[in-house]
C-alpha cells in the first residue's frame, strides 16, 4: 500500500499503513526504519457473498463451501497467528458479514492481541451490528464501492448494492468506527473515480483506498477491462492532483493505492515533477524503506477452507493448509522452492524489471500478473505503466547516500 | 529418549469448492530428494501440470501431482476439528537415540 497524501503532502494520519497492502487499516507507523517482520493476514472467512461482484478475486458464490473453517477452528487459527505475532487480520470474503460468527472472531482476536479489521461490502451492515463489531474491537472497516449508483450496482450484480452500502458506512461512522472506502479501478468506473471521493467525503469518509486489478478469481476473467497501462497512468496521475487539490483546500484526505508497485515509481516521477529533487528523494526514501511489493513477505491469506496463500488475489497456488501445519510452519518453509524465489526475487526478476531503477521500491510489481500474462512468475509486470526512459535512468539522488 | 509423538488422523474436508486441489511434489535435479512445494487449484489433471510447469519448469526434473483428498494425513497439529487421535501399538518399548 502506497499512501499518496503522505507522500506528497506529508499526512500520514493515525491508522496508516503504507506498509501493508491489505491492510489500510493497522496502527503501526506508516514509515519505520524496520521492516515489518510479520505479514498482515487476510483471512477469507467464507465463500459466501450476498453480492456477484464482477471483479472478485475470490471467485464468491451465493452458496458457502464444504469445509470451510468452523468457529472454534478460527479461533485455534487465531491462537496460532497471535503466537506467531501476526500484528493484524482482516477478516474479508466472500462477505464475512454472513458468518454469524464474525463477532465473536472479531473479538477473540482482538483478545489475542491481534489488531482485527474488516473488508466488506457494506450492505448487511446495520446500525446494530456496527456498534456490536465496534464493542467487539473492531478497529478499521474498508467498504466496497466501484462508482457511481448506476456503474457499481451493475458491477456488483445487484440493484441497490450501492445505497446500501452507503447505509453501511454511515452505521460505521456513526458507531464510530474508522471508515474507509475500496475502489477497484478498472476502465468500466475510471470516470466515476473523483465523484465517488467527493461524495463520500460529505459523507463523512476521508480515507479512500484505490486498488488496481489483480489477476486472480474472477479478476482474471475481466482483465479485458483492465485500464490499458497509458490510462493507469492518467488514473493515478488524477489521484495524485485531486489528493493535493483536497489538501489545498484544508481537507486532509488521506488517499492510498494498493496493487500495483509501478505506482511507487511513479509518485516519484511526479514529486520531481511538481516539487523538485529533494521531494523526489524523500519520496524514493519512504518507499525504499516501505520494501515494495509485499507478496509473499508481508502479507499472507488464509482462504476459508485453510490453504495459505502468499497474496490474497493468489489463490491458485497454496503453499500448505492450516489444518495439517501451524500458520507459523507454513510461512517459515524454506524448502518451499517458490516462496523462496518469490522473497528472492530481486535475483530472478527478468525483463525491464530486472533492469529498472525502482527495481528496489517496487520488486518487479505483481507476479500474479505476470504469471497470467507471460506464464512466468518473474517476468515483467504486464501493466507497469512507467516509460522506458523513466525506468531506465537511475535517480541521481539513488546512490548518493545522503 | 524421546517422546513418541501424538498425531492425529487430519480430516478429509474439501480443499477447493469448485475445482480439485492437487499436491505438487517436486526433485530438483536426479539425485535430490522429492519434497512437497504447495498445491494447485485446478479442474483436472492437465491443468494442474501446465500449472505447476508454469511454477516450477524453472528448476524441477520431476513434478508429482497427487490429489488432495487421495493424501491421508497424520500430524501432531490439530487444528482441524474432524482430527482424530491416532494410537499405534509399538510394543511398549520408548524409542531411544544415541
Ligand atoms: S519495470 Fe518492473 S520493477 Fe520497474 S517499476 Fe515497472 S513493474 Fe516495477
Amino acid at each position: 500500500m502506497i499512501s499518496i497524501s503522505k507522500l506528497l503532502c506529508d499526512v500520514g494520519a493515525e491508522g496508516d499503513g503504507l506498509r501493508y497492502d491489505a491492510a489500510s487499516e493497522t496502527s503501526k507507523p506508516q514509515i519505520t526504519e524496520e521492516k515489518q517482520r510479520r505479514p498482515v493476514v487476510v483471512w477469507n472467512l467464507t465463500k459466501q457473498c450476498n453480492l456477484y461482484c464482477a471483479h472478485c478475486y475470490a471467485a464468491a458464490d451465493t452458496e458457502t463451501a464444504d469445509g470451510e473453517l468452523s468457529t472454534s477452528e478460527g479461533k485455534r487459527l487465531l491462537d496460532d497467528l497471535a503466537s506467531y505475532g501476526i500484528p493484524v487480520v482482516l477478516f474479508s470474503g466472500g462477505e464475512p458479514l454472513v458468518r454469524d460468527d464474525l463477532t465473536e472472531l472479531v473479538e477473540y482476536a482482538a483478545e489475542s492481541g491481534i489488531r482485527p479489521v474488516l473488508s466488506t461490502n457494506g450492505t448487511l451492515v446495520t446500525p446494530e451490528k456496527a456498534r456490536e463489531l465496534r464493542d467487539a474491537g473492531l478497529q478499521y472497516a474498508g467498504i466496497s464501492v466501484d462508482g457511481l449508483r448506476g456503474r457499481n450496482d451493475d458491477f456488483r450484480g445487484k440493484d441497490g448494492a450501492f445505497d446500501a452500502a452507503l447505509r453501511g458506512i454511515r452505521a460505521f461512522l456513526d458507531a464510530d468506527v474508522k471508515t474507509g472506502l475500496r475502489y477497484t479501478i478498472t476502465e468500466r468506473n475510471a470516470p466515476d473515480l473523483r465523484d465517488v471521493v467527493d461524495l463520500l467525503y460529505e459523507e463523512g469518509v476521508n480515507r479512500f483506498c484505490f486498488y488496481h486489478l489483480d489477476y486472480g478469481g474472477r479478476g482474471a476473467d475481466i482483465s479485458n477491462v483492465d485500464l490499458t497501462p497509458g490510462e493507469k497512468r492518467k488514473a493515478v496521475r488524477r489521484l495524485c492532483d485531486m489528493t493535493r487539490e483536497y489538501h489545498d483546500r484544508g481537507h486532509d484526505i488521506e488517499t492510498l493505492l494498493v496493487g500495483n508497485y509501478a505506482d511507487a515509481g511513479f509518485l516519484v516521477e511526479y514529486a520531481r515533477e511538481h516539487e523538485g529533487r529533494d521531494a523526489a528523494k524523500r519520496v524514493y526514501d519512504y518507499l525504499e524503506q516501505n520494501g515494495g511489493d509485499p507478496t509473499g513477505e508481508r502479507i499472507a491469506d488464509v482462504d476459508y477452507q485453510g490453504n495459505v496463500h502468499m497474496t490474497q488475489f493468489w489463490q491458485g497456488y497454496s503453499l500448505g493448509n492450516v489444518r495439517d501445519r501451524s500458520f507459523g510452519d507454513i510461512w517459515d518453509d524454506q524448502t518451499n522452492p517458490l516462496l523462496d524465489r518469490v522473497r528472492a526475487r530481486d535475483d530472478y526478476l527478468t525483463g525491464r524489471c530486472a533492469e529498472c531503477c525502482y527495481r528496489d521500491i517496487c520488486r518487479g510489481g505483481s507476479r500474479l500478473r505476470a504469471l497470467s500474462a507471460h506464464d512466468d512468475p518473474f517476468a515483467p509486470d504486464p501493466q507497469c505503466y512507467l516509460h522506458d526512459d523513466e525506468i531506465g535512468i537511475a535517480p541521481s539522488f539513488e546512490a548518493s547516500g545522503d | 529418549m524421546v517422546e513418541k509423538p501424538q498425531r492425529f488422523r487430519v480430516g478429509d474436508k474439501p480443499r477447493d469448492a469448485v475445482e480439485t486441489e492437487w499436491e505438487v511434489f517436486v526433485r530438483d535435479e536426479d539425485d535430490s530428494p522429492l519434497r512437497h512445494a504447495g498445491g494447485i487449484t485446478a479442474p483436472s489433471l492437465e491443468i494442474a501440470y501446465e500449472q505447476a510447469t508454469k511454477l516450477f519448469a524453472w528448476y524441477a526434473v520431476d513434478i508429482w501431482l497427487c490429489p488432495a483428498d487421495g493424501v491421508a494425513r497424520f500430524s501432531t497439529h490439530d487444528l482441524d476439528d474432524d482430527a482424530e487421535p491416532v494410537r499405534i501399538e509399538t510394543g511398549g518399548e520408548d524409542r531411544s537415540f544415541e
